[in-house]
């Protein structure tokens, strides 16, 4: 109800009786910025409240568990202080999974971006049956992981796969494509996969590059390479970074070998490939299989604070690469 | 500093209010989660039982209903949501396990119930006709065998034997295993390799499995029949560079190096054997008699199916103990433990029970339920006649309470593939194993306390 109707409620009573009561409070008048301020933090309070519930709360736990040895279930546990992180430091298995996932990141980031860059700039083009590429293309990015590792799982088999059945048609021998050292491979294709995701950002970064840039660039004799490359690619620059950066905190948080491993058991993310043994696996198997929840989350807190240096150092290295397309007045 | 009337809310109020809410909501999220095994619900009490898919079907849920007028809710077994529910104080009223690795890990940490008066006055499970299987669910604070009942199992095998395919063995000019004597390891791998068939690359048929229920539990009783332990006799270490233990080690990964079989580097897609023995593209597979309910169930595979003793080392000892007797366990802080119990009576003791027992899926945790095992058949009785004279070398190995089964399962898959690779000797494995495991038994002895 408004305070306009309350006012006309109020005025609807026999006049004896409307003089006979006391004058109503007045209600104390919001300013703009007042109102402003309200609506503000009632329309974000709902993610405001969900990220104290799910994501505070959950990473203030995680770090007091980084300073115990809990388990989860044993009734002797304590403090070690930064035992945790002093054992994290000196655990071979720490470095070395961190290597591989900075080599994984380093490689598949790069790769998905040109691979969805490169269907986007095809199915931007006035093509027949567009749409039905864009559908096609797209599709196998919603196919949820697990479905995407079982898949992978089959199709790689030794000894019943559809990849070795091509190649036992060439007359060679089967490969072990999920172990050493093809399984790296296989866990890259799975990413690529998943290229659609980069495909329909860029696609959206794509139709927004205004034509007559092209048009004038193709009037001045430039070739297609010239315009995608010093117009195309500079418009798309914040998109760019931003699947960078996403991208970036994926690769490392990826759960995918895990997904392609030929025991899914818990205890069986030890027996992954050495290649596919990603710090996220590391984390996997401390919380999971050891039951060290205390060592497993001070691995997660160096994580987190790795994926924050490494993201401003993306934005540091980038900022005089990135054009953002807006009206430089308009912060004034 | 009470904020005025029409005021707009401060930022720092704001988050005050956002954290209060927070606050109420892990507190409705806490208090859900209490209500999941909560008592009555519907036309009679309701049983939270964590279990997998395959421990009790849909219908088994509606007969419960029926038979006892409980109504069972099944929460899919994990046990890192077992150890949530239980941090929360709201664990299932019943939980599946595995007792011959569980029963000793959950027991020392004090969250199983003590089911020794349950069953002092239960007139279905009576105490004279468990199975000495059962046993693996006893624990008296420093051995498993002994002490307080905290569990019973469903059904039992003993998961050093094996079954074999005579198809392949003839196709293959393999002689057949005798079915009352054992075959020696050595024999077995032997077998196994000349059975085993490859095409370009690719296996065709794995001439044999020999995984164990768990490989932790395997080890053990690969090191018992080899003639020794394992474990240290207070369990709070391992020693894989005793000649038995090692002789058992060196076993397995000469069984990983030949490839005959599947193993963690060499891993089965099913996961398990029973759909790669039903395809006939596995000679042996070491399973116990278990196995049977999947192969009865297949006229053109069961007669061609045969059961066989668990093997010896050549000078070891005849042994063939049960590496699972898995079931089902009540957690001291179960809200609904009466319940509970008559489900666990009528589980055990009852319909299902009798089900199991005459569908070969095991043999039956309750002596009076032996005469339903499967029969009618001459491959029947011939696998139950090996099965019933195997019966006279079972024996309980017993387990570590210091570490999980999986923690030092993940621990041997760290390090073994390099040795079944080649890349590492069973020696090194061997000082490798020791220190990954020991420290990881340390740690569990600090916590047990």
């Amino acid at each position: 109800m408004t305070v306009e109707q309350i006012s006309v409620t109020g005025r609807s009573g026999p006049p004896a009786a409307s003089t006979a009561r006391p004058a109503p409070a007045e209600r104390p008048k919001i300013s703009m910025t007042g109102r402003r301020h309200r609506a503000f933090y009632l329309f974000t309070a709902p993610w405001i409240i969900g990220f104290l519930l799910l994501t505070i709360v959950p990473m203030a736990y995680a770090l007091w568990l980084s300073f115990t040895t809990y388990d989860g279930i044993s009734p002797h546990w304590r403090y070690v202080g930064l035992g945790n992180y002093t054992e994290l430091f000196s655990d071979p298995q720490t470095w070395n999974s961190l290597g591989r996932t900075g080599l994984f990141a380093l490689t598949s980031v790069p790769l998905s971006i040109i691979a969805g860059l490169g269907l986007a700039v095809l199915v931007n083009r006035p093509i027949k049956a567009r749409g039905l590429f864009r559908t096609l293309l797209y599709l196998p990015a919603v196919v949820p992981p697990v479905g995407v590792g079982l898949t992978f799982k089959a199709l790689f088999d030794q000894n019943s796969g559809a990849a070795n059945g091509v190649v036992t048609l060439f007359g060679l021998d089967a490969l072990g494509w999920l172990a050493d050292p093809y399984a790296r491979y296989v866990l890259l294709m799975s990413v690529l996969w998943a290229a659609g995701n980069v495909m329909i950002i860029s696609l959206a970064g794509l139709q927004d590059v205004p034509r007559e840039l092209h048009e004038a660039a193709r009037i001045d004799g430039a070739s297609a390479w010239r315009t995608f490359r010093s117009i195309t690619v500079p418009l798309l620059s914040p998109v760019l970074l931003f699947q960078t950066v996403t991208g970036v905190i994926a690769s490392v948080q990826t759960i995918m070998p895990l997904l392609l491993s030929p025991d899914g058991t818990t205890a069986g993310v030890t027996a992954l490939p050495q290649s596919n043994y990603l710090y996220m696996m590391h984390v996997f198997s401390q919380y999971f299989a050891l039951g060290r929840y205390g060592y497993a989350s001070a691995l997660l807190w160096v994580l987190f604070v790795l994926i924050l240096i490494v993201t401003g150092l993306i934005f540091k290295f980038t900022s005089g690469v990135v054009f953002y397309n807006v009206d430089p007045e308009a912060k004034k | 500093m009470h904020p005025r009337a029409g005021a707009s809310l401060s930022r720092r109020r704001f988050l005050a209010l956002s954290a209060a809410g927070a606050a109420t909501g892990t507190a409705s999220l806490s208090g859900c989660a209490m209500q999941v095994s909560s008592g009555v619900g519907g036309g009679g009490e309701t049983v939270t039982m964590m279990a997998k898919p395959d421990d009790i079907s849909p219908e088994l849920i509606r007969q419960a209903r029926k038979d006892i007028g409980v109504k069972i809710v099944t929460v899919r077994y994990d046990i890192t949501k077992l150890i949530g529910m239980m941090t929360n104080g709201a664990p299932p009223d019943l939980v599946r396990g595995v007792g011959a690795t569980d029963a000793p890990y959950f027991a020392a940490r004090d969250v199983m119930e003590d089911l020794d008066p349950y069953f002092a006055r239960s007139t279905v499970l009576k105490s004279g006709d468990l199975d000495p299987v059962n046993d693996l669910w006893r624990y008296d604070g420093r051995t498993q065998g002994r002490g307080p009942r905290y569990g019973m199992a469903k059904d039992f095998s003993q998961d050093s034997m094996f079954w074999y395919n005579t198809a392949l063995f003839d196709k293959a000019g393999v002689g057949h295993p005798p079915e009352t004597e054992p075959v020696t390891y050595e024999e077995w791998l032997e077998n196994a390799k000349r059975l085993t068939r490859r095409r370009n690359g690719q296996t065709i048929v794995f001439g044999g499995s020999y995984n164990g229920v768990l490989t932790p539990n395997l080890l053990a009783s690969l090191t018992a029949a080899a003639g020794g332990n394992l474990f240290s006799d207070d369990f709070s270490r391992v020693d894989f560079t005793t000649p038995e233990a090692r002789k058992a080690l060196n076993w397995y990964i000469e069984y990983g190096r030949a490839k005959v079989g599947p193993s963690i580097v060499q891993p089965d897609p099913n996961t398990w054997d029973g759909p790669t023995f039903q395809a006939n593209r596995m000679a042996m597979s070491n399973s116990g008699y278990w196995l049977g309910g999947l192969i009865n169930s297949d006229k053109k595979l069961a007669p061609l199916s045969r059961l066989a003793p668990a093997p010896v080392f050549e000078g070891g000892q005849r042994v063939s103990p049960c590496q699972a007797g898995t079931g089902l366990w009540m957690p001291k802080k179960a809200k609904n433990k009466d319940a509970a119990w008559r489900v666990f009576e009528w589980f055990f003791g009852e319909g299902p029970a009798r089900a199991r027992a005459s569908g070969g899926w095991g043999i039956p945790t309750l002596k009076s339920l032996r005469p339903l095992m499967p029969a009618q058949e001459d491959y029947q009785k011939r696998v139950l006649k090996v099965q019933n004279a195997e019966l006279k070398h079972f024996s309980v190995i017993a387990f570590t309470p210091y570490a999980s089964v999986d923690s030092l399962y993940a621990l041997f898959n760290q390090e073994a593939p390099a040795a079944m690779k080649g890349h590492l000797s069973v020696d090194a494995l061997a000082g490798r194993l020791n220190s990954v495991m020991n420290e990881q038994l340390k740690r569990g002895k600090e916590q047990v306390g």
